[in-house]
């Protein structure tokens, strides 16, 4: 190696070294955030690319005017729906986010190494799990799939409730051959037909629509309890450095829950909001005839039921060998800005808190 | 570059005391200097740890993959869809090749689809594969098959092609067998650039493969580091990251060693 070769290798390591002690340096002094940075899923329909919950929070919780008044900025970053997961918790690790809204299953995976988030507001119970069968696949229930190929994202919120509901029939995931994609190849395998079952979300209704699928079970009518979970997580060094901040996003969301929770505004939600990110048909069908009631499922109350299922989930993430450490509920669970929030909207009876329902055989569930 | 350009631009003009043997140790430069880096990176913790594990950790987790028989079995997985697609993918791309070259009916008929096709990125096509074949092996096999025919094939003919047409006068005046023309003349003459076609068929079918086991699969090296990221276990994506470029590194310098030792008649 050449003399002047390595002379200038060691000037361009010094200047990277600087320019990252200059960054540290930089974020340390950082007294107050000039910016809020919240990640949320990106979803794309016909070509245009609309980010969940993000105008909804705005219009009706006023999120970014109240960060305005402070004179702080609010960053939108997308997560691609293809993998939310992985890609949030990249960013909460990196430092890049300080909110997101995601969950329930990856927050655990985070957190299991080191506790990095927080639960801060509660989505409710919202989001439907489907099993769907190709089109012309006699399969009437679970019980029909044994041995055969699902496809499946592993560590996504869903994984947990497939895995329940294999355990309603005494079975594990090891009684399928799971193929770990995600959802959009899940959907072009099931619709070749070279897998005999997909478990997902909402978007199960669109392979129906194209005739290539049939929905054969979902949590709208059974395992009510293992609906998605999910929430706004902060990072616990955003909560302890700006509180009132924290506060202020956490209320702009549950003011947000409450408009939509009321029956008169379901259908002005639907159309001005869900149909962004959704086909309207398939956002009325994932909520129409549920076994819950609509107000409940906007409901951010930190009930029993609630920690319930964060423990079963965590108890599932560790049987299943997706983490290694087990994960504290407490912890991870913070009722502090929700209580606040109905307290300063004056609706702390609005919701009811319920128990926790009886322990679903899951937690036994070996993998 | 190749050694006859660094030559010609007298770049590899070496001063007489630095002998041959130093130069090979040269070759543990960068990547002891990388690893170092990435050791000294991850200790000051300018990436999270979560997201960048130390070099020592990488190591520890690999231990632990191949403790627990989980890595073997995944690569194993990996390695014999790569055998056995590339097996097939660069035996038929070499035939056609010739082939292709040899006749033109053969030319006239495939080479505009051949062509169109070739410049198609594999992982373009990993979705149509899927619908195609599905998720199971046949499908990564096929990827492999594609990567590594046409890259094979387009050597093998451009190669034959290239093969001066001075040699077939020479046979022709000496009335060659068939049999001798090829054995002596064509393959000798084809044998170079095919061995580097098939050298970088390899690499593309290989990273190719891992590509393709990222996004669908239930095995392999791909689906180790998938797997990792879906469970947050960034050390795991790691050991698959190094272990590629080793596997890659180990069988392209066999290759080479290849090139450079079956290919005697061209040492100069």
């Amino acid at each position: 190696m050449n003399v002047n070769v390595v002379y200038r290798l060691a000037i361009l390591v010094a200047s990277v070294a600087a320019f990252w002690a200059f960054v540290a340096q930089q974020a340390v002094a950082e007294e107050a955030p000039k910016v809020v940075r919240i990640a949320v899923v990106a979803y794309n329909l016909a070509g245009k690319t609309s980010y969940m919950g993000v105008d909804a929070v705005n219009n009706e919780g006023g999120l970014e005017q109240s960060l305005a008044k402070k004179g702080i900025k609010l960053e939108w970053v997308p997560a691609s729906h293809s993998g939310v997961g992985p890609i949030i918790n990249e960013a909460f690790a990196n430092g890049t986010i300080d909110f997101a809204a995601y969950g329930d299953l990856p927050p655990i995976i985070l957190n299991a190494a080191k506790p990095v988030v927080q639960l801060v507001a509660p989505w409710g119970s919202n989001g439907n799990s489907y099993l769907v069968v190709p089109a012309n696949s006699t399969a009437k229930s679970i019980l029909d799939l044994k041995g055969k190929r699902i496809a499946l994202h592993r560590g996504r919120p869903w994984e947990a409730t497939f895995a329940s509901l294999a355990a309603s029939q005494e079975l594990t995931l090891k009684d399928f051959k799971i193929v770990n994609v995600n959802p959009q190849v899940g959907a072009a395998a099931l619709a070749s037909g070279t897998v005999d079952g997909f478990f997902s979300l909402n978007d199960a209704y669109n392979l129906q629509d194209k005739g290539v699928g049939r929905i054969i079970w979902s949590t709208k009518t059974s395992l009510t309890d293992q609906k998605l979970r999910g929430g706004i997580w902060a990072t616990n060094d955003f909560v302890n450095k700006y509180p009132e901040i924290t506060q202020l996003v956490v209320n702009a969301y549950v003011k947000t829950s409450y408009w939509a929770s009321q029956e008169a505004h379901r259908d002005k939600y639907i159309k001005d909001y869900l149909s962004l990110v959704q086909p309207e048909s398939v956002v009325r069908r994932d909520y129409e005839n549920d076994s819950v009631p609509w107000k409940d499922r906007w409901s951010p109350v930190y009930d029993g039921v609630l920690t319930a299922h964060y423990q079963r989930l965590a108890t599932y993430a560790k049987s299943s060998g997706l983490i290694r450490n087990d994960v504290s509920v407490q912890q991870l669970l913070n009722p502090r800005f929700v209580n606040q929030a109905l307290r300063d909207l004056g609706i702390e009876h609005y919701w009811v808190a319920r128990s926790a329902p009886p322990p679903v055989n899951v937690a036994q569930a070996k993998n | 570059m190749s050694i006859g350009i660094r030559a010609a631009i007298g770049l590899n003009r070496v001063a007489g005391r630095v002998h041959y043997r130093q130069l090979k140790l040269a070759a543990f430069v960068s990547p002891v200097l990388l690893v170092l880096l990435w050791g000294w990176v991850s200790h000051l913790q300018l990436i999270s740890p979560q997201l960048l594990a130390s070099p020592l950790e990488v190591a520890s987790t690999f231990q632990e993959l191949l403790a627990s028989g989980e890595l073997q079995e995944h690569l194993s997985k990996s390695l014999s869809r790569l055998a056995l697609g590339y097996s097939l993918g660069a035996s038929i791309g070499l035939l056609f090749g010739i082939l292709m070259a040899l006749s033109r009916n053969v030319e006239a008929l495939c080479a505009p689809l051949f062509h169109a096709i070739r410049q198609i990125p594999t992982i373009a096509l990993i979705p149509m594969f899927i619908l195609l074949l599905g998720v199971d092996e046949s499908f990564k096999i096929a990827i492999v098959i594609k990567a590594s025919f046409f890259t094979v094939a387009l050597a093998a003919y451009e190669a034959t092609r290239g093969v001066s047409v001075n040699y077939l006068e020479v046979a022709r005046v000496y009335k060659l067998p068939w049999i001798t023309l090829y054995g002596k003349v064509i393959i000798p003459a084809i044998f170079p650039p095919v061995l580097t076609g098939l050298r970088i068929a390899f690499a593309r079918s290989w990273t190719v493969l891992v590509a393709a086991e990222l996004l669908v699969a239930d095995s392999g090296l791909g689906q180790m580091m998938q797997m990792g990221r879906d469970m947050f276990r960034l050390d795991i994506v790691l050991v698959g990251v190094v272990l590629t470029g080793l596997i890659g590194f180990v069988i392209d310098r066999s290759f080479k060693w290849g090139e450079a030792h079956l290919v005697r008649w061209r040492v100069a």
